[in-house]
């Protein structure tokens, strides 16, 4: 089974901490939502998907607990925690340096 | 970190642990949910129900993996893994029982072993001395060459303690025992007299009352005591308005004015000694008396407490200038110094040595233990190269393969130590009850907390070191090699062989250095034993008396209250002979006299003639069975009208009669003697050693009780019967009794048991390290066979093949034995030189026996290479039985 397209790790991170920090939610909503924004370019794959958030979840940078959805199935939503918001800006910074650099190479060189 | 989030941390790791359950049910309800979601909203795409939850299921890919994936990002895994290994490793050696009884067994033997005798080394060794700030007490003594620590003149010790500056507290003491009458039979009062300020030294205050001070050393005063916590309880009832009470002491009046404390240890001596530990009874203030410009009389043993950061050595210094100055005011004390020596060390020195050898036998048999234990588990790995090699082929790391074997090893160490504790309990008991009578310290040892811990130390150490090998040999296991059949064809790499060999070697090594010192020990027990002792312990029963000198003032009156008991005595059935002395063999020595001038000899340079002094009635030495070597006994006729006389042991006539025939010879104590003065030597009586062990004996004269030259009121009774003298305590006590109802009869012994007490330690030392090494010699025959039938599981195959081929039976059995002789020859060879290396240490441990003992060397070499060639035997007919149709089939 390939990956329509394999993410760097730390990019997932960041993608989950920035899609959880509009509003908390279960993990099938947050991939569903990085696809749709991506316009299906992402496609997040659970086998990474949930190691992640249970990694994240760990690392004390998101919180989970059991909610109902709007069609009364129980699910387990993910919310950002304090420490979370202060570790995505720290990644947005880092995110943006990094790009920028990578295109500055792409460009120059 | 902030803390907020490290507690968050700690909080989910902890709940990811202990209810693992609950979480890996959520991960699968979120997991199921999620398949769901998926499930609808492809239905939603117009996708049929099944083809939707098929199309799920797909997109989700390997729950397992998934799971296992999240459970990795917990960071328990390595805990849980811990536990999986665990019950992994129970169950294996719950399915192979046999290998696991062996293996526990072995362990818990050597590692009860090691913690019993840690007990004892913490009890004795590294518990502190029950006294506050113990480090700083020092013993003195007077020290010459030929006698290394000798006691003090009084005054001597009066004008050091005034002079002295290094010390908080200085002290000196004397044993002397008191007679306690009054209520019932008389008591004997096991005693001591101190100076004021003895106990501030030990830096233990009474419990009640007051301790001694500078006004009760004066002449005159002293008629106060100080009870032990033990004598006020028994003798008293405890009571509670015991300071100030009037007791009756040696038909003396005294008044109590102190209780110590219960615990309350007596440091030890050495001049008339009590063991140490709770062995005093009453204390009284030591007064000096006498004509301080007379110093030739040393009876004081002192005893002082260090201001803080000085040293013995310093406090050495002191004494040594001080002592000189006083001996340049005093005639000079040429050939004397100083000794000060930690407490500590005058306690346990003696028998330091006897533990730590104790502590290195049972490392031995430890280390002993391992190997076997490695060399099981080697085999063992062998037979599991298969399952080995599976995990291997199925993924699993390396390291987690070298947790998983050193997880097993550590679990098999951790049971042993459980049962070596319970076995280091009874042995402990054990060996506290073996211990000889005195041993310092005896009363605290006990299992404890220092001694699970050094237990919990050794097995995780030894559960390393054994499991060290197989967890290697797991990490380079092959799963090509071990999955392709394995079993028939396949033998050993020679790395394993050559390691398994190595490890018996240093097995056969190490028993053989155990048996050799067991072999030296036993053999210097047995020269003690077959050392004529100078004297007859059968049948003697022995007491001692200690008349008061209120009573009995004169030496006149001392000896014929002796004369009188004796010849009652002897007159009774059964009686052989009766006999009374100041002193009885290995019990302690008696005083030194020295100065004395011997006529037509001079002493040896820089030396005078001195001896041990005793007086003796006339059967005394018939009644110890101590022969004459020369000239007479005493007779009723050498009184105080009669020629002076003297009988002196051999050592005394080979050392001061170097001239002449000791007999008939003249010496005197008087500096300007008359002809009344001088002293015939009329018998030469064999030698008696201070103690068994012992170089030599000491040189020795007794007088005639009727021509002691002062009184001497303490004199032990020996009684010899023609069997059972047990019997005539009661006779003895009553004989004493109609004499005088006032005196004790104390230490009612036999004298074989005096005797048997003197030989305990080499009994114990030679008993344990014979037992330790019986254990060595033991597991070191569990190592050949277990190496020799693996070795010959392995190659049934070959000696099929040989016998088929035309190899007689006894070829191959020549075969096998062979093998196993040259591990246990190079063994017992490496043994030997690591004996003869380490012999400088048994050398203060043993009698009459070379450490290079040719004998001992031989007779274990010899032990060795039988026990090593009948471990092989078994294996070796089992080899000659392959049978050779089954080789050729399976060709």
């Amino acid at each position: 089974m390939g990956k329509p397209s394999d993410l760097l790790q730390g990019t997932l991170d960041l993608l989950i901490l920035k899609t959880l920090s509009l509003e908390p939610s279960h993990g099938w909503a947050i991939a569903k939502r990085i696809e749709q924004v991506s316009h299906d370019a992402l496609q997040i794959t659970q086998g990474a998907l949930y190691p992640a958030l249970h990694r994240l979840e760990h690392q004390g940078w998101i919180r989970s607990e059991w909610r109902t959805t709007e069609t009364g199935r129980e699910a387990k939503f993910y919310k950002l925690t304090k420490a979370g918001r202060v570790q995505l800006e720290k990644e947005l910074a880092q995110w943006d340096r990094l790009s920028g650099a990578v295109g500055l190479v792409l460009r120059m060189v | 970190m902030k803390p907020g989030r490290y507690w968050n941390l700690v909080r989910m790791r902890v709940r990811s642990l202990l209810r693992r359950g609950r979480v890996e049910a959520e991960l699968e309800k979120e997991l199921r949910f999620h398949v769901e979601q998926e499930m609808e909203a492809n239905v939603a795409a117009g996708m049929a129900p099944a083809e939707a939850r098929y199309a799920a299921l797909r997109r989700l890919g390997g729950v397992a993996r998934i799971k296992e994936e999240c459970r990795d990002m917990r960071r328990t895994e390595y805990l849980e893994s811990v536990g999986q290994d665990l019950r992994y490793g129970a169950r294996t050696l719950a399915r192979s029982p046999g290998f696991t009884a062996v293996v526990l067994l072995t362990l818990a033997l050597s590692i009860g072993a090691n913690s019993a005798i840690f007990s004892v080394i913490d009890g004795v060794l590294l518990k502190p001395l029950p006294y506050p700030n113990a480090s700083r007490i020092v013993r003195l003594f007077f020290s010459s060459h030929d006698y290394p620590r000798f006691p003090l003149n009084p005054f001597d010790f009066r004008d050091l303690r005034a002079r002295s500056h290094l010390f908080q507290a200085l002290a000196a003491f004397t044993r002397s025992d008191v007679q306690l009458s009054g209520s019932g039979e008389p008591v004997r009062l096991a005693g001591f007299r101190v100076t004021a300020g003895y106990f501030r030294v030990l830096g233990v205050a009474p419990a009640r009352g007051r301790e001694f001070n500078a006004k009760d050393e004066l002449p005159g005063n002293g008629h106060v005591v100080i009870l032990s916590d033990r004598t006020w309880r028994d003798k008293f009832s405890a009571d509670p308005g015991i300071v100030g009470r009037k007791l009756t002491l040696d038909s003396q009046p005294y008044t109590v004015v102190g209780v110590m404390p219960p615990g309350t240890e007596h440091p030890g001596n050495e001049y008339h000694p009590l063991p140490y530990g709770d062995s005093v009874d009453a204390w009284r203030p030591f007064t000096f008396d006498g004509n301080p410009s007379q110093r030739g009389y040393h009876i004081m043993e002192a005893i002082g407490r260090l201001k803080p950061g000085v040293t013995p050595a310093e406090a050495q210094a002191e004494m040594n200038t001080l002592i000189t100055e006083i001996g340049r005011e005093h005639g000079g004390y040429n050939g004397w110094h100083m000794l000060v020596v930690p407490l500590y060390k005058v306690i346990v020195g003696p028998d330091v040595r006897l533990l730590l050898v104790l502590l290195g036998a049972v490392g031995l048999v430890l280390l002993i233990a391992c190997g076997n234990v490695a060399n099981l588990l080697l085999a063992r790995a062998t037979s599991r190269q298969r399952e080995i090699a599976v995990r291997a082929a199925l993924g699993a790391p390396r390291s987690r393969l070298v947790r998983q074997m050193l997880t097993e090893s550590l679990l098999i160490a951790l049971v042993g130590a459980g049962l070596g504790i319970v076995l280091a309990v009874g042995g402990v008991r054990a060996l506290v009850s073996l211990l000889p009578a005195g041993f310092p310290r005896a009363g605290s040892i006990h299992v404890n907390g220092a001694v699970l811990g050094f237990t919990l130390l050794i097995a995780v150490v030894t559960g390393l070191v054994f499991g060290l090998a197989p967890a290697l040999e797991a990490a380079h296991a092959d799963p090509q090699r071990g999955l392709r059949g394995g079993g028939h064809g396949s033998t050993a790499g020679g790395g394993r062989v050559r390691l398994r060999n190595a490890l018996v070697l240093a097995e056969v090594s190490l028993a053989s250095v155990l048996l050799i010192g067991a072999g030296l020990m036993l053999r210097s027990f047995v020269n003690l034993l077959r050392t004529n002792p100078g004297f007859k312990p059968e049948h003697v029963l022995t007491a001692s008396l200690s008349l008061p000198d209120t009573d009995y003032k004169t030496s006149t009156a001392i000896a014929q209250f002796y004369d009188q008991l004796t010849r009652r005595l002897a007159v009774l059935p059964g009686v052989k002979a009766a006999g009374a002395g100041t002193d009885l063999p290995w019990t302690g020595y008696d005083e030194n006299v020295g100065g004395f001038t011997i006529q037509g000899e001079t002493p040896p340079p820089g030396e005078d003639f001195h001896a041990r002094y005793h007086t003796a009635t006339p059967e005394y030495f018939r009644a110890l069975g101590t022969p004459l070597v020369r000239g007479r006994f005493f007779t009723e006729g050498d009184n105080h009208n009669a020629p002076k006389v003297l009988i002196i042991n051999e050592a005394m006539a080979r050392l001061d009669w170097q001239h002449q025939d000791a007999v008939g010879g003249r010496l005197t104590f008087s500096d300007t003697p008359k002809a009344g003065d001088w002293i015939t030597v009329v018998g030469v009586v064999a030698d008696v050693k201070d103690r068994p062990d012992a170089n030599g004996a000491e040189p020795a004269f007794w007088w005639p009780v009727l021509q002691a030259p002062f009184p001497i009121p303490q004199m032990s009774v020996a009684l010899r019967s023609d069997s059972g003298a047990a019997q005539l305590a009661n006779e003895l006590r009553g004989e004493v009794h109609r004499l005088d109802p006032a005196l004790a009869v104390a230490d009612v012994r036999l004298m074989d048991r005096i005797a048997d007490a003197g030989v305990a330690t080499a009994r114990f030392a030679s008993f344990l390290v014979g037992l330790f090494a019986a254990l060595a010699i033991i597991l070191a025959a569990i190592g050949i066979y277990g190496v020799m039938s693996y070795s010959v599981n392995q190659r049934t195959h070959e000696f099929g093949l040989r016998v088929a081929l035309g190899a007689q039976r006894r070829d191959v059995l020549r075969l096998v034995i062979s093998q196993g002789a040259k591990l246990t020859l190079a063994g017992a060879v490496v043994g030997v030189a690591g004996a003869l290396a380490l012999s400088r240490v048994m050398t203060h441990l043993i009698y009459g026996v070379r450490a290079a003992d040719p004998l001992t060397f031989t007779a274990v070499f010899l032990i060795v290479t039988v026990v090593g060639l009948g471990a092989c035997y078994v294996p070796a007919r089992r080899a000659t039985a392959a049978d050779p149709m089954k080789a050729l089939r399976a060709e």
